[in-house]
């Protein structure tokens, strides 16, 4: 008998925590957790993430909607350009070599969390 | 004109690695809060409404590429709406300078987990 995997569930749950809790940043989460606990390669793990994180934002964004933590005039110029984004992303997505990708990334995100503390 | 160019082109570089599933958000929200000075629960909120239409339009790419893995999606998707729902409770709730220092904790931990992980 197959052993049940708790950990689809248990990553999801997690990230999904993140995701409310900082905005964002649940899918930076997500794929380490689907690589190294759900046996996902690394590709279908980056894929899988966003599909796993769009349905958790609808919710959370309603939230700080409701909340009054947003202002949609303010977001419109990001949707654009997350619409353009989002769109060039899905047809090169194949072709992508994610490595250096991840450690230009990485500094940007220290940087970023420097900023943050000072 | 520029307080618009700025947010769409932002929008739209970040948008394709969100789309890709590497933490785009996150670069967003770095750029949000450090350089156009949006505070912290509204740059979470625009990012979250953000990602929307930046996952939308990469998915059916990554679903026709077939990188989607439906059987981990679907439970990570049912524990994340409830971690999702609490995180964001309690963020719209929180001292936005707290916030502010968790984020910065948060994304130096990242950094250094992408920078040195293999």
């Amino acid at each position: 008998m197959k052993k049940v995997n708790f950990w689809p569930a248990l990553s999801g749950g997690l990230s999904g925590f993140v995701n409310g809790f900082f905005g964002g940043g649940g899918g930076m989460l997500l794929v380490p957790l689907l690589v190294k606990k759900c046996g996902l390669d690394q590709r279908r793990a980056f894929a899988t993430s966003v599909a796993v994180i769009l349905p958790l934002c609808v919710l959370s964004s309603a939230i700080y909607l409701l909340r009054g933590g947003l202002d949609i005039m303010a977001a419109l110029p990001y949707l654009l350009g997350g619409l353009i984004g989002g769109s060039i992303s899905g047809r090169i997505f194949k072709r992508m070599s994610i490595l250096w990708l991840r450690r230009l990334f990485a500094l940007l995100i220290l940087y970023g969390g420097v900023r943050s503390l000072l | 004109m520029k307080e618009y160019v700025f947010p769409v082109l932002a929008g739209a570089l970040t948008g394709i690695l969100s789309g890709f599933g590497v933490g785009g958000g996150t670069l967003l929200l770095i750029y949000m809060t450090t350089v156009a000075g949006l505070g912290q629960t509204l740059s979470q909120g625009i990012n979250l409404l953000y990602f929307l239409p930046a996952a939308a339009t990469a998915l059916p790419g990554h679903f026709k590429n077939g990188y989607i893995e439906t059987s981990v999606a679907v439970p990570a998707i049912l524990l994340g709406l409830v971690g999702t729902v609490l995180g964001a409770l309690i963020a719209t709730s929180l001292d936005v300078g707290l916030l502010r220092k968790c984020f910065g904790l948060f994304l130096i931990y990242i950094g250094i987990t992408e920078l040195f992980g293999k």
